[in-house]
């Protein structure tokens, strides 16, 4: 796969399940793309704990833009900054604001507005893709490492729910652009991260499915990672069956190879699984034999990504 | 020290929790067959399970119902269940109905309230609505059902603790007297801005309007005024759900796989649960990596290896390379586990599991019944 295809977008959604790598791979998006002379930002959504910028090596942001290193902010959007900026750009002037929002009712009112904070989230990132200084872009690409399936499909599909439920208004009217943006495959693409293993796959394969017929936004690239190298030839695996039972240390180091033999075996069935379903631009990410997770791994992650995946060793 | 499953056994209700993808679904039908096995009557009631452990469990794409694993799964799989094993899916939308019907005073009531929008949209979507059915489940089961034991599978949360605030959060919404007060009256009168007038002047209500726009504010009232007078039913519930979940006869099981993510989202339940007086029954770590060579001795190298293949086969040497290079790749990975996973034993004295990672996915009864027996 060429990363370009989805680097060369003004937005790229990455989604996925819950543990498969998201943050890592938006990290090394971000990173490549900065690589290419772009200025990026990566948005993360309501993070508990932020994970893109001490993956790039920086400490967290939190909820104000901050460089993460040249070329690449991060910034972790929060329903409740988001609510106040938005307030702000609505209102225009901090003292009406803040007469507004800051009022005690108020606040306990909007929280109960359904969809209110997933609206303002996508809004703060939205817009943040269509600002200018002095006539130009003020970012390249806004990278979102978006929330986990099930989270992600509801925080997108805001902008064309509320054009099905409400009438013209304030609200309608940011409803409409967010929406355009997020459904012209000129400025804006969406990821899919997956694991070679069942659950992510299926959870993948709906996904897809979701954002194809409910939110109508382009796919661009699936991105398999913590792929298990194929080490052993088939019949170098069927020896390991027999060298297993040997004395230690070679029966030990065999156990270990068949275990890595089967994984990659495993792995193999559920990328097929994974490519059939989904055809998409592929790019298989590597496994890493790495402890922790760290500027090291994204770097190597960033390699991978630019290179187009781990195709040619499979 | 006893282990997870053998403090399960004096339990009736089983919750496990942790983040996705850590096999929490396995391991909560593992317990549920392994009380089966004994001698008990089981449910699991599972939230998304993987299509092909639905399979062995019996479970149609029907939500919540209960069905019962027939025999011939067992005989299948060479088993002799001395019980019974139940399973069920979990259907949130249909569990907000049901919830819905049971307290509406009229049918005509009912009917609005399925009826409305923002009630579709938050029984389907709102965030924390599903931990909050699956609670409310949970509850109707153990109340209304004499199972031995209840194990509940808990939705893969983004946040683990999701699932303790949800409910509180989705009531809160429900039970906004601010919100009702204010627009409920202006309803079919078009009045809503009146109304909201009251809340501090004509010019708050304007600019307030300006933010949502009027209908969208009109379709909330809306929506608070269907759900007035049931909210007390619902707290109630609620209440009767978490004092259910201090109780003696309940055991949280925290999953987690050896991954840095999944073991802070366990230590922050751990937290979490501890700082509620929830009970905590046991810690599973799953899909360990076995460690197979002593710490204290040298690992061997490719030469070592390449002498003891001995067969002597053209291609051993590049063989040995490579099976050395795996061994030292395998235990590296498995010291670091155990590493951190100290980490998350050291937090808390209760009953432990370590399940190795398996050489395939648990997709029948006999898988399941192997990763019980790891529970000890």
């Amino acid at each position: 796969m060429d990363p370009r295809t989805l680097l060369d977008r003004r937005l790229a959604l990455v989604t996925g399940k819950g543990g498969v790598g998201k943050s890592t791979v938006s990290a090394a998006l971000a990173l490549v793309a900065a690589r290419a002379g772009k200025r990026v930002l990566v948005c993360e959504v309501n993070a508990s704990q932020e994970r893109v910028a001490p993956l790039l090596g920086a400490p967290p942001a939190g909820t104000v833009i901050r460089e993460a290193r040249p070329g690449i902010s991060t910034v972790n959007v929060t329903p409740p900054e988001a609510m106040r900026e938005y307030g702000l750009m609505v209102l225009k002037f901090r003292t009406i604001y803040e007469a507004v929002f800051e009022n005690r009712l108020v606040r306990y009112f909007l929280r109960a507005v359904p969809a209110l904070a997933e609206l303002v989230v996508l809004g703060k990132i939205l817009n943040e893709v269509r600002l200018e200084d002095r006539g130009r872009p003020r970012w390249d690409l806004v990278v979102v490492d978006a929330p986990a399936t099930g989270h992600a499909v509801q925080l997108l599909r805001v902008p064309s729910a509320l054009l099905d439920t409400v009438p013209p208004g304030p609200l309608r009217r940011d409803a409409e652009w967010m929406q355009a943006m997020l459904v012209d495959p000129a400025r804006t693409a969406l990821a899919i991260v997956t694991l070679p293993e069942e659950m992510p796959v299926n959870e993948a394969i709906e996904l897809d499915q979701q954002v194809r017929g409910l939110l109508g936004i382009h796919r661009e690239a699936l991105f398999v990672n913590a792929m298990p190298e194929s080490r052993f030839s088939p019949a170098e695996e069927v020896r390991l069956e027999a060298l297993a039972r040997a004395a230690d240390p070679l029966g030990a180091a065999a156990r270990a190879a068949r275990l890595q033999a089967l994984r990659a075996g495993q792995a193999r069935r559920y990328l097929a699984r994974a490519r059939a379903a989904l055809d998409l631009p592929t790019a298989v990410l590597p496994l890493l034999p790495l402890a922790t997770w760290g500027p090291e791994a994204v770097e190597r992650i960033a390699a991978s990504i630019a290179r187009g995946g781990e195709e040619g060793r499979e | 020290m006893t282990g997870v499953r053998q403090t399960i056994a004096g339990r009736r209700i089983a919750v496990c929790v942790g983040s996705g993808g850590v096999g929490k679904t396995t391991v909560a039908a593992a317990l549920a067959l392994d009380r089966a096995l004994q001698g008990g009557r089981a449910l699991v009631c599972t939230i998304d399970p993987a299509r092909r452990l639905a399979n062995a469990l019996g479970l149609s794409a029907l939500g919540n119902v209960e069905s019962r694993v027939p025999e011939h799964k067992f005989a299948e799989a060479g088993l002799q269940p001395r019980g019974e094993l139940h399973a069920m899916m979990l259907d949130v939308k249909r569990t907000w109905d049901d919830l819905v019907a049971r307290n509406a005073p009229d049918p005509a009531r009912r009917e609005r309230i399925l009826r409305n929008r923002l009630y579709q949209q938050m029984s389907s979507a709102l965030a924390g609505s599903q931990e909050y059915m699956a609670m409310e489940k949970l509850y109707e089961l153990a109340t209304d059902r004499d199972y031995d034991l209840i194990v509940l599978d808990t939705p893969p949360t983004a946040h683990a603790l999701d699932f303790l605030e949800a409910p509180d959060r989705i009531l809160d919404f429900l039970g906004n007297e601010t919100a009702r007060t204010l627009l409920a009256p202006a309803i079919g009168a078009g009045k809503l801005g009146f109304r909201l007038a009251q809340l501090g002047g004509g010019y708050v209500a304007k600019t307030l309007a300006r933010f949502t726009g009027q209908e969208a504010l009109s379709d909330l009232g809306d929506f608070l005024q269907s759900f007035h007078g049931m909210y007390e039913g619902f707290k109630e519930r609620a209440a009767a759900v978490r004092e259910l979940l201090s109780r003696a006869e309940v055991g949280f099981v925290l999953v987690a796989s050896p991954s840095q993510v999944a073991i802070d989202e366990a230590l922050a339940f751990h937290e979490r649960l501890h700082a509620e007086s929830m009970p905590i029954a046991g810690i599973v770590a799953n899909r360990v990596t076995p460690e197979l060579w002593p710490d204290s001795a040298p690992l061997p190298d490719s030469v070592a290896l390449r002498a003891a293949l001995a067969a002597g086969e053209p291609g051993d040497g590049a063989l040995a390379e490579r099976l050395a290079a795996t061994f030292a790749e395998h235990e590296a990975l498995a010291r670091a586990e155990r590493q951190a996973l100290q980490r998350l034993f050291a937090a808390s004295a209760v009953p432990r599991a370590v399940v190795p990672r398996l050489e395939s996915d648990v997709h029948d009864l006999a898988g399941l019944a192997r990763l019980a027996e790891q529970l000890g």
